[in-house]
């Protein structure tokens, strides 16, 4: 079986290598993909929109439809890993918990059986089982480097008109500060600055913005997506109102990008538990 | 119609993907704020989208082909969907089997995924509008994120079920991924032949352009990734597993849409993009292509023969059905393809309708082994009763729609002068006639061991009859989950008799006018 599947891949290779030699040649101006539509784009795309990255307008204007279904595709992702992950069993591992006692800093380890604080308790606070000590270097790092990093981010989102950007990748740096919180503290931190309830509603609150804009444009009778109906709510003319309906897509993108990104690791580093992991 | 309604349903292309997507995430969000919400909000997007869909229907059927382009560009730079008289039938198809599954799984989900269930509805009405974008849209690479949106909902519907459902999903989502790879992968060989993502738009500078190596390649691999999406037979292992471990609520509508929308694409894009002299003309292709579903219609049904398990068992035959119309369409001529665009139809609603007949007997015994099913007729005479209905539908008799669709592919089939493909079909209907009358003698004539745990209360008195059979309480399925089983049980029938309305409205004039 496993020769035969051998087989089967060097066939499929070699067809491919033996088509190789019609492909028109790398970068080529006069083959099919630079002659038939791109020239419409480059020449047109600025005209349209006022957006000068060209990338952008093609993503979030020309082509917005399938953008919005890759935000989708990603919200599902969200929902297909709390689906098959998420479960409310909680201290399975191991048994025993530890807990700090916060006004003299003490940890103690409680047992298997032995009496759990209560879960609001001011006086006890619990922290994971796999806890390693308090690491004032990598937590005082992070800490200067998230305000910093979100920042950046917004950064990115803003300037996906002008540079390489936009919403995906503004998303993920977005997203990444927040797990970076939960990596060098724990999850419980994050949990507290966003918790999966937020996560949830703001991935789908983003997917919403993009989709919601199309329905507007629909509702003001227009197709599906047209920004240009947007003009007298944006109080722009037609192009800026496309250039100002890039960037809300693109935040809708953002937001959706970053919560799903928070979602998907809160449930994979804690199994769905969503109490303690790394 | 009043101004506005009119203004509005110029719209139903993009509402009937829309509606039901934005409702979806609604009833995600019902999670969160009132879970009493999210099946309303799912019913209501479906519903919507059913309504789109009817509308398309209505419309076609007059002549219309119905154009719509995404944020107004127009194509090859924008986005467009197109829906002709076939599109808008299993559009239909979709929304209505999706709808009618919903209502009868609700009980089930609820009671299954608990605080989950939002989550599951939508996953659900996720994955039903990304199969309807599929068949809506006219854009080669709008389809695949689509069809990404489809399948990943899917792998979390079918990885939630029970015992190696997860394992299945890994499978799944393995050999899926692998599909969509390749078809993904012809997409970009098409345009780099052409420059363009437009089926329409391709179909014309194809036409211009001759034959090219880059569009043989780029045909090969769409099709090879479509037949691992669509389990045609050598690439079919990730199905029966899949199909069998996920909960009974994912089972119906998958069984039912996931591969007949894979072969609806395979039809669309050799129809209507690649030329069809390329698919046709040397006939080598199309020849591999009807061997290749012979052999599969053989393997699907004895690997069916020797199944224990009624709910495994039907996914065989599901891939059976799969190389019928894989079979059926690549025959090349107009019997043929009829045939095959009628048994999508069809086969949706018969797979839905049996499917939701197991997963009532499931729900009331809690298995179905073949020994489980003793004494179904008196217990759950309705279920059983629809389950016979579906079973004859599959088998093929008259006046059942299988019959119709079935006789078209034997003609097809003779008229080509296939008789490998003609002995498979016949074959294979005497294996499933085998398959479910040995399900009916049980289920008829052999009396449980015990009573089984519901009706055990009821059946104190215990007074035999006597006709030599005990008689055993009624205890049928919930009337939520019986409704729309007895409701998919007519349509069987309806299709049936509806078939000549059906071919020349809405199939004939979909195959381009050389088929013969």
């Amino acid at each position: 079986m496993k020769k035969l599947a051998l087989i089967l891949c060097l066939f499929a290779g070699g067809l491919l290598l033996m088509n190789a030699h019609y492909l028109p040649m790398w970068g080529d101006p006069a083959s099919p993909a630079s002659t038939h539509v791109s020239p419409y784009f480059i020449e047109n795309a600025y005209e349209h929109t006022k957006t000068p990255n060209m990338v952008a307008v093609v993503l979030a204007d020309y082509r917005s439809y399938d953008t919005m279904f890759e935000a989708a595709v990603v919200l599902a992702a969200g929902f297909a890993c709390f689906f098959l992950l998420r479960s409310r069993a909680r201290g399975k591992k191991g048994g025993h918990h530890y807990y700090r006692h916060i006004p003299t800093g003490v940890t103690i380890k409680i047992e298997e059986g032995g009496k759990l604080p209560a879960e609001n308790s001011k006086v006890f606070r619990s922290i994971d089982a796999l806890w390693t000590p308090y690491d004032p270097i990598i937590q005082t790092t992070c800490r200067c480097l998230i305000p910093f990093l979100q920042i950046y981010s917004l950064y990115v989102l803003a300037h996906g008109h002008y540079s390489p950007g936009g919403g995906f990748q503004a998303g993920v740096v977005l997203g990444a500060t927040i797990i970076l919180l939960a990596i060098s503290h724990n999850l419980k931190t994050s949990l507290k600055r966003m918790s999966e309830r937020t996560a949830a509603l703001w991935s789908i609150i983003g997917v919403f913005i993009f989709a919601g804009t199309g329905l507007l444009c629909l509702l003001l009778g227009m197709d599906y997506l047209n920004y240009e109906v947007l003009a007298p709510l944006l109080l722009s003319d037609e192009a800026m109102a496309r250039s100002h309906s890039i960037l809300i897509v693109e935040v809708g993108v953002t937001m959706a990008v970053m919560a799903v990104m928070v979602w998907i690791y809160y449930n994979l580093s804690s199994a769905g538990q969503q109490d303690e992991g790394l | 119609m009043d101004p506005i309604m009119m203004e509005f349903s110029q719209h139903s292309p993009v509402l009937i993907v829309m509606a039901p997507f934005l409702l979806g995430m609604a009833a995600a969000a019902a999670g969160w704020a009132n879970r009493k919400w999210a099946f309303p909000m799912a019913f209501l997007g479906l519903l919507s989208g059913l309504i789109a869909a009817i509308h398309m229907l209505i419309k076609t059927a007059k002549g219309e082909i119905l154009v719509y382009h995404m944020a107004g560009w127009l194509p090859p730079f924008g986005i467009a969907y197109r829906i002709d008289t076939f599109s808008a039938l299993i559009l239909t198809a979709i929304m209505a089997v999706a709808l009618i599954n919903l209502v009868a799984s609700r009980a089930s989900a609820e009671k299954d995924f608990t605080e989950k269930a939002p989550a599951w509805y939508a996953l659900y009405v996720f994955f039903v509008s990304g199969l309807a974008g599929m068949v809506a849209t006219e854009d080669i690479f709008n389809l695949y994120v689509l069809l990404e949106i489809a399948s990943l909902s899917a792998y979390a519907l079918i990885g939630m079920g029970h015992n190696r459902a997860p394992f299945a999903a890994l499978n799944y989502l393995l050999m899926g991924t692998i599909g969509a790879s390749f078809y993904l992968m012809g997409v970009a060989y098409i345009y780099i032949a052409t420059g363009s993502l437009n089926m329409t738009d391709i179909a014309v500078i194809l036409q211009e352009m001759g034959p090219n190596p880059t569009i043989t390649m780029a045909f090969a691999l769409c099709m090879t990734g479509l037949l691992a999406k669509m389990a045609a037979f050598p690439v079919h292992g990730w199905l029966p597993n899949a199909y069998t471990f996920a909960p009974d609520a994912t089972t119906n509508v998958m069984a039912a849409l996931t591969t007949k929308v894979s072969i609806y694409i395979m039809i669309r894009l050799v129809l209507s993009l690649f030329p069809l002299s390329l698919a046709f003309d040397t006939g080598i292709i199309a020849d591999a292509m009807v061997w290749l579903a012979t052999i599969g219609i053989f393997a699907g049904a004895f690997m069916a023969l020797a199944q224990k398990s009624f709910k495994r068992m039907l996914t065989y035959i599901v891939v059976v059905e799969v190389a019928y119309m894989v079979g059926g369409f690549w025959l090349g001529n107009r019997a043929g393809m009829t045939g095959a665009m009628l048994h999508i139809l069809n086969d949706a609603a018969m797979t839905l309708c049996v499917f939701m007949a197991v997963a009532n007997i499931r729900a009331r015994r809690g298995a179905d082994a073949f020994s489980d099913l003793k004494g179904l007729f008196q217990t759950m005479p309705f279920s059983m009763g629809a389950l016979v209905i579906s079973g004859l539908a599959i088998i093929g008799i008259p006046p059942t729609c299988g019959f119709f669709s079935k006789w078209y592919l034997i003609s097809g089939g003779i008229e080509a002068g296939h008789w490998g493909f003609v002995i498979a079909l016949l074959s294979a209907s005497i294996i499933n006639a085998i398959l479910f009358f040995k399900v009916f003698e049980i289920a008829f004539f052999e009396v449980p061991a015990e009573t089984f745990g519901q009706n055990s209360r009821e059946h104190e008195s215990d007074h035999h009859t006597h006709h030599g059979l005990p008689s055993l309480a009624m205890a049928e399925a919930r009337i939520s989950m019986l409704i729309p089983l007895i409701i998919m049980a007519l349509t069987l029938l309806a299709l049936g008799f509806m078939t000549g309305g059906i071919v020349n409205l809405f199939i004939d004039p979909a195959i381009p006018g050389q088929v013969l």
